[in-house]
C-alpha cells in the first residue's frame, strides 16, 4: 500500500509538472510563469485548495459534500456584514468560523442521523444556503475597506517576507496538519476504517458517525476560513462566490487518487491534486480562452481521473489476484 | 448429560430466557445458552431460526427485550459492542469484519490503535505486534503493510481471529466464517479455531454446515423458530441425525435422550414448550 | 406478484397527494388575493409544469431504477442547440422532431455506458457530463439566444402541436399527462417497469434471476436522453428561441420532484402517479413562492430544503412500512 500509495503521488506530481510546464510553453507571451501570474496563482489558488483539502478529507471517510460554494457564499456574507457593522475583525473571523463548523455540522447531522445519501443532502443545502445568502444580502452589492485593520489583512492576505502571499502559508500548513491527522494519528486510521468499510469499523468500536460529523464539521471549516481569505482580498461580497467549486474539489480529490467509494487517498494527493486543478483554472484564464471552457476541462479532467484510477485499481487487483 | 449443568466455575457465558423482538416479530422466544471456558460450541439452526440474532445480542449488537445475561458468573449488561468488548467478547463478522483497503497492521488495531507520546500512531508497535498475533495463528503472512484485499479468505478470518486474540479475548464468536470458502481456506479456518481451543479461548462457531463444525466443536446447540430444539455434546450424536432434526425443525421421536438435570435445563424445555405453541399459533394467522 | 403491481401502484405513501393539498391550500390562501387559483396563473402552471415536467418523468424511472442523472441540465439546451441548427440548416421541424429524439437518446447512450461499465457513482459520472456538454454549448453558442421564429411562426402548426390549447387546455399538459400514462404503463404494467424496479431495489438478486441490469439502466437513461430532447424542443418553441440558460437547475428540481412523488433516493421504490404530483408540488411552490413576492433566488432555498426534509419523511415511512411488512 505505501509504496502504491507513493506511485500514485509521484504520478499526480507528473501531471503537475507537466502541466505546469505546458503552461509555461503555452500560454501566449509566457504569461503563466511570469512573477506577476505566479504570485496571483498562489494568492488566490489557496482559497480554492483549503476546501479541496476539507473535500478529500470527507471523500476518504466515504462522504461527498457539493454545498462548499454555498457555504462559502452564506459564511463570506456573515463576514463582511459582521465586520460591516463595527466588530473587530478578529471577532468576526472567529464568528464566522463558528458558523461554518456549524453548518458542517448540520450537514454531518442529516447524512448521519436522517440517514440521507450525502450527495443528495449537500446539493439541497447547496440551494438552500446560497438562496439564504441571497435573501439575506437582497440584491445590495457589500463592500468594506479592510485596509483599516492592517494587522488582520498582514496575517490573512499579507505577504511573508514581502515574498510568499500568507495565503499559501495557510494552504501549506492546514495540509500539514492533515497530514498527520489523516494519515499518522488515530483518528486518520478511524477515518479511513469507515470509509473503507462502515461495518468493519462500527463492530471495532469505531465511532464512525462521529467521524463522518467531524470531517463535515471540517468542511464546513475550511470554507469559512477561505471566505475569511476571499473576502478579505477582494473586500467585497457578491452572491456568486465559489460558484463550480464543490465539483472541482472533488475533481481535485480525485485527480490525487482519492477514491469515490472512499477508504482511499492520501494527504499528498489531495494537496497536489488540489494544485492541479488550481493550475487548470489558471491556465485557462491565462491562455485567454472564454470561461466557459473550464466547464468542458473540468468535465473531462474527473472522467479522465475517475477512469485512470479505475484503470489502476483493476490493475492491482490483476496484480494481487 | 445435559451440558447447561456443568459447574458452575467453568461457566463462562450464559444467556438465560432471551427475548427480543423486531416491531412485531418476535425473533427470540425465550433462549437459553451458554458457553464454558476453552469451550468452542457449534451453533446451527436453518435460516431464520434466530443465531444471528442471538450472537448479536451477545455481542452488545442488539439489546435483549428480556433475559439474563451472565459472564464469568455476574450478571452483565450489554448495551454495545464496547461493552461486550470490555467483558474479552470479540465478534468475528463474516465479510464485514476487515477494511479491505487498509494494511493488515491497521486492520488489526481499527478502533484501539496504540500511539506515541504525540499523539501519533504507533507504527513500529503496531507491526510488530501484529506480526506476532499472526504468527500465534500459525499465519505466516510477509509484511504488516500487506493490503487485506490481497488475502485470501481463509487469511482473512485468520487476520480477524488473531486480532481477537491479540485484545485477550475470552470468547471469539464466528459469524459464518466458513461461507463462501474454498476446501483448502475451510481447513485453514479450522485450524484457527483449534489454536484458539489450544490457548484456552472459548468460541461460539456459527454455521449452516454441520460437517464444518463437528470437526472442531465440543457442543452444538441447535436453533428453530426462535427457540431452542437440540443443546448437545458432538460426542454424543452424529451428523446425520443433527441435520434430520434441523430440517424438520422439531425434535420428534429421532431426538437424542435429553432429560433436565438441572433447574435452568428443566425451564428451558418447559421454555421450549410454550414456545413451540407460540409458533403454531402465530402461523395460523 | 398481483400484491406487488398493487403496491407499486399507490401514491408513494400517503404524503404526497396530501402534501399537494397542502400546498394548493396554502398559497391560495395566502397569495396576494389569493391570486394563486387565478385562472390565468392556473393556466400558466398549466403551460410550464411540463418543460421541468417531462424530463422529470424520465429521471422518476432512472432513479427507480438506482441511478441519477445530473447532465439533464446540460443535454437539454444542447439539445435545443441542435434543433435551432436543424431549422437553420432547412430542415421542417417536423423532420427535425423526429431527428432529435433518437439524439437525445444518444446523449443518454453515452451516460449509461459510462456509468455501467465504469461501476461508479452516476452522480459522478453525470456530474462531469454535465459540465462538458454545458461548455460545449455554451462554446459552440457564444451564450447568444437564437431566434427560432423565423422558422416556426408562432400558430403554426409545429407549435400547434407542441404548444397549441386545446379549449382551454395547453397541449403541453396534454403531452406531459400522455407521456406520464406511457411510462406509467411501462412502469407498472410491463416487464420492463418490473426489471426496472427490480434493478432499482437489488440489483444482485436482479441479475441472478436473468435481469439484464446493465441493459435496463442503459434503458433507462436513454429514455431520460429523448425526453429531454422533446422538453428542449418543447420549451424552445413556447420562447421562441434557443437560449443556453434553458434547463438550468433542472437537475435538482427533477430530482426535488421525484423525491418529493415518494420515490426512494436508494431506487426500487416509487410510483407513476407520485412522480407526476411531486413535478405539481415543485412547480407550484416555486410559482406560489414568487408570488408570495419572495425573491427569485430564495426559491431555491426552500426547493432545497423541500428535498431534504422529503426525504427524510420518506425515510421514516418506509422504515415503519418495513417494520410493519416484515
Amino acid at each position: 500500500m505505501p509504496l502504491l500509495a507513493r506511485f500514485r503521488s509521484i504520478g499526480v506530481l507528473g501531471v503537475l509538472l507537466l502541466l505546469v510546464i505546458g503552461a509555461a510553453a503555452l500560454t501566449p507571451q509566457h504569461t503563466f510563469i511570469q512573477e506577476a501570474n505566479l504570485k496571483t496563482l498562489l494568492a488566490l489558488g489557496p482559497e480554492f485548495g483549503i476546501i479541496a483539502l476539507g473535500v478529500g478529507v470527507l471523500m476518504v471517510a466515504g462522504e461527498f459534500d457539493l454545498s462548499v460554494g454555498s457555504v462559502l457564499t452564506l459564511c463570506g456574507f456573515f463576514f463582511i456584514w459582521l465586520v460591516g457593522s463595527g466588530l473587530n475583525p478578529f471577532v468576526a473571523a472567529l464568528i464566522t468560523l463558528v458558523s461554518g463548523i456549524a453548518i458542517g455540522f448540520v450537514h454531518g447531522l442529516v447524512v448521519v442521523k436522517a440517514r440521507i445519501v450525502s450527495f443528495i443532502a449537500t446539493l439541497g443545502f447547496m440551494l438552500t444556503w446560497r438562496g439564504l445568502a441571497e435573501i439575506l444580502t437582497a440584491g445590495v452589492v457589500r463592500s468594506h475597506n479592510f485596509e483599516q485593520y492592517p494587522l488582520f489583512t498582514q496575517l490573512v492576505t499579507g505577504r511573508l517576507g514581502g515574498v510568499v502571499p500568507m495565503q499559501l502559508i495557510w494552504f501549506i500548513l492546514f495540509a500539514v496538519i492533515l497530514y498527520f491527522v489523516l494519515q499518522r494519528g488515530r483518528f486518520g486510521n478511524w477515518i479511513y476504517a469507515t470509509g473503507d468499510n462502515v461495518e468493519a469499523a462500527r463492530a471495532m468500536a469505531v465511532p464512525t458517525d462521529l467521524v463522518k460529523l467531524t470531517c463535515f464539521m471540517l468542511v464546513g471549516f475550511m470554507c469559512s476560513f477561505a471566505s475569511l481569505l476571499q473576502i478579505t482580498r477582494t473586500a467585497a461580497f457578491t452572491t456568486h462566490m465559489g460558484t463550480g467549486w464543490e465539483l472541482q474539489a472533488v475533481a481535485a480529490a480525485v485527480v490525487g487518487g482519492t477514491s469515490l467509494r472512499g477508504g482511499r487517498g492520501t494527504m499528498v494527493g489531495i494537496f497536489l491534486g488540489a494544485l492541479v486543478i488550481m493550475v487548470i483554472d489558471n491556465m485557462i484564464g491565462q491562455a485567454r480562452l472564454p470561461y466557459e471552457w473550464t466547464y468542458i476541462a473540468f468535465g473531462l479532467v474527473i472522467l479522465g481521473a475517475v477512469l485512470l484510477d479505475l484503470a489502476v485499481e483493476k490493475q492491482v487487483q490483476r496484480a494481487t489476484a | 448429560m445435559s451440558a447447561t449443568s456443568s459447574a458452575n466455575g467453568q461457566e463462562l457465558l450464559k444467556m438465560v430466557g432471551i427475548h427480543k423482538y423486531f416491531g412485531r416479530v418476535h425473533a427470540l422466544r425465550g433462549v437459553n445458552f451458554s458457553v464454558n471456558r476453552g469451550e468452542v460450541v457449534g451453533l446451527c439452526g436453518d435460516n431464520g431460526a434466530g443465531k444471528s440474532t442471538l450472537i448479536k445480542v451477545a455481542s452488545g449488537y442488539h439489546m435483549a427485550d428480556a433475559g439474563q445475561i451472565f459472564f464469568e458468573g455476574r450478571e452483565v449488561k450489554l448495551r454495545s459492542p464496547k461493552d461486550a468488548r470490555a467483558l474479552g467478547i470479540e465478534t468475528v463478522y463474516q465479510e464485514q469484519a476487515l477494511c479491505p483497503h487498509l494494511s493488515i497492521a491497521r486492520n488489526i488495531f481499527m478502533g484501539r490503535e496504540p500511539t506515541t507520546v504525540l499523539g501519533l500512531l504507533d507504527q513500529s508497535r503496531m507491526n510488530e505486534e501484529s506480526m506476532e498475533a499472526l504468527a500465534s495463528m500459525g499465519l505466516k503472512l510477509r509484511s504488516p503493510h500487506a493490503l487485506v484485499s490481497a488475502l485470501s479468505g481463509g487469511q482473512r478470518q485468520g487476520v480477524a481471529i488473531a486480532r481477537a486474540i491479540h485484545f485477550r479475548a475470552k470468547l471469539v464468536i464466528l459469524d459464518e466464517p466458513t461461507i463462501a470458502l474454498s476446501v483448502k481456506e475451510v481447513r485453514e479456518v479450522l485450524d484457527f479455531v483449534r489454536h484458539l481451543k489450544d490457548q484456552g479461548v472459548a468460541a461460539v462457531f456459527i454455521t449452516h454446515t454441520l460437517h464444518h463444525v463437528f470437526s472442531v466443536a465440543d457442543r452444538i446447540v441447535v436453533l428453530a423458530h426462535g427457540c431452542n430444539l437440540v443443546d448437545i455434546r458432538t460426542k454424543d450424536t452424529t451428523v446425520d441425525e443433527l441435520s434430520d432434526i434441523i430440517a424438520r425443525g422439531t425434535l420428534g421421536d429421532a431426538a437424542p435422550t435429553h432429560k433436565p438435570e438441572s433447574e435452568a435445563a428443566a425451564a428451558a424445555l418447559a421454555q421450549q414448550a410454550t414456545c413451540e405453541e407460540d409458533t403454531e399459533a402465530e402461523q395460523e394467522i | 406478484m398481483q400484491r406487488r403491481t398493487i403496491q407499486n401502484l399507490s401514491l408513494g405513501g400517503f404524503s404526497t397527494p396530501l402534501v399537494f393539498i397542502i400546498t394548493i391550500l396554502i398559497f391560495w390562501a395566502f397569495s396576494p388575493g389569493h391570486r394563486f387559483l387565478d385562472p390565468r396563473n392556473v393556466a400558466a402552471i398549466a403551460k410550464l409544469t411540463p418543460d421541468l415536467g417531462v424530463v422529470a418523468l424520465g429521471i422518476g424511472v432512472l432513479m427507480i431504477c438506482g441511478e441519477f442523472d445530473l447532465s439533464i441540465a446540460s443535454v437539454l439546451p444542447t439539445c435545443s442547440f441542435i434543433f435551432t441548427q436543424l431549422l437553420m440548416a432547412g430542415v421542417s421541424p417536423f423532420v427535425a422532431f423526429v431527428l432529435l429524439l433518437p439524439i437525445g437518446a444518444v446523449f443518454g447512450l453515452i451516460n449509461g455506458l459510462l456509468v455501467v461499465r465504469t461501476g461508479l457513482p452516476s452522480f459522478i459520472i453525470t456530474l462531469s457530463t454535465m459540465l462538458f456538454w454545458r461548455g460545449i454549448v455554451y462554446v459552440a453558442s457564444g451564450l447568444m439566444p437564437i431566434s427560432i421564429l423565423p422558422y416556426i411562426p408562432t400558430g403554426s402548426p409545429f407549435a400547434q402541436m407542441l404548444t397549441g390549447q386545446i379549449g382551454p387546455v395547453p397541449v403541453q399538459l396534454l403531452w406531459f399527462l400522455g407521456i406520464a400514462l406511457v411510462l406509467g404503463v411501462v412502469l407498472h404494467f410491463g416487464r420492463l417497469g418490473n426489471w426496472i424496479y427490480a434493478t432499482g431495489s437489488n440489483q444482485d438478486a436482479a441479475r441472478a434471476m436473468g435481469v439484464d441490469v446493465r441493459l435496463v439502466k442503459i434503458v433507462c437513461y436513454m429514455i431520460v436522453g429523448s425526453l429531454c430532447a422533446f422538453a428542449a424542443m418543447m420549451q424552445a418553441t413556447r420562447l421562441g428561441s434557443f437560449a443556453a440558460t434553458q434547463g438550468i437547475g433542472f437537475e435538482l428540481k427533477a430530482i426535488a420532484a421525484v423525491v418529493v412523488g415518494g420515490t426512494s433516493l436508494r431506487g426500487g421504490v416509487g410510483s407513476m402517479v407520485g412522480i407526476a404530483l411531486g413535478v405539481f408540488i415543485i412547480q407550484i411552490l416555486e410559482n406560489g413562492l414568487i408570488l408570495l413576492r419572495v425573491p427569485v433566488f430564495g426559491v431555491n432555498t426552500f426547493i432545497g430544503l423541500a428535498v431534504i426534509l422529503f426525504v427524510i419523511i420518506n425515510n421514516l415511512t418506509n422504515r415503519q412500512l418495513a417494520g410493519q411488512g416484515f
